[in-house]
């Protein structure tokens, strides 16, 4: 899997979630079923696995690419504004 | 040590903090979470699909660690400040490679949500609100409790560095004391 980029990881999702889907209106009981199945399967990447690449837009302008931060150790963490 | 955030989907949404529909909206959101929360390190937007997030796993608030290497040292599913903290020694101490703490915590770590959570359901109201209590009862209001109480639980739920040895300990008896009288109680 270290030779997949993101696009292609993305595809090979087994349980991705399309934009309406992944948007969603309503929190609901299921986004809580969906954490706890993710939690006991330790869904996302693995330790010892490569994390893939990414490009993301700076909310301060510009971008970053993980791959340009090699070299040094960096935590990453995904959040909401709600 | 490189911190990074990456805005994710609206989790709570309601009429004044709308489901994305554009990555500008999500954009305009991430600027207002930085600024509000007082970020000093760098925000990034993921796309409008959640492509890095759901790659990385889809989960509510996970936290990777990720060695010099590029390779995934600590994923901590439910983000603990704490947890991490260690996990972070460890991983300097291992000259910034390898897997650390067993690589996986998957402990859904809840009291900082409790405890600050409010913060967040608060932009979505009212219906962020109505929605997680109709999702998971009392989970909603828990949190507006914990939030009102913050004061008192903060130095406990809300701590950046793991609680001393001699506090656990001390915490971990009187819970054992509470729970052998309850018993005791129901026995007698």
């Amino acid at each position: 899997m270290d030779t997949l980029d993101l696009g292609q990881r993305f595809a090979a999702l087994e349980e991705k979630l399309g934009v309406e889907d992944y948007n969603y209106e309503h929190f609901r009981t299921k986004h809580y079923v969906l954490d706890v199945q993710g939690t006991l399967k330790a869904r996302g990447i693995k330790p010892g696995e490569l994390a893939p690449d990414w490009d993301l837009s700076d909310a301060m302008g510009g971008s970053l690419r993980l791959s340009a931060l090699r070299g040094t150790p960096v935590l990453l963490h995904f959040g909401s504004i709600t | 040590m490189r911190f990074v955030d990456v805005a994710i989907r609206q989790a709570h949404p309601g009429p004044k903090a709308r489901l994305y529909t554009s990555f500008e909206q999500k954009m305009l959101d991430a600027v207002v979470y930085k600024r509000e929360e007082g970020i000093p390190w760098t925000v990034l937007v993921d796309d409008l699909a959640g492509t890095v997030h759901q790659v990385y796993g889809g989960m509510a608030d996970p936290t990777y660690l990720i060695d010099s290497d590029g390779r995934v040292a600590y994923y901590n599913m439910w983000t603990h400040a704490p947890t991490l903290h260690t996990a972070i020694e460890a991983l300097v101490g291992q000259g910034g490679r390898g897997v650390v703490r067993r690589g996986v915590d998957r402990r859904p770590h809840m009291a900082a949500a409790m405890t600050d959570g409010w913060r967040g359901l608060r932009r979505g109201l009212p219906q962020s609100l109505v929605d997680i209590e109709i999702a998971g009862p009392t989970t909603g209001t828990g949190a507006w409790l914990g939030y009102q109480l913050r004061p008192l639980l903060a130095p406990l739920t809300l701590r950046s560095e793991p609680l001393p040895t001699p506090v656990k300990v001390g915490l971990t008896a009187v819970l054992a004391v509470i729970v052998l009288r309850s018993a005791r109680r129901r026995a007698g």
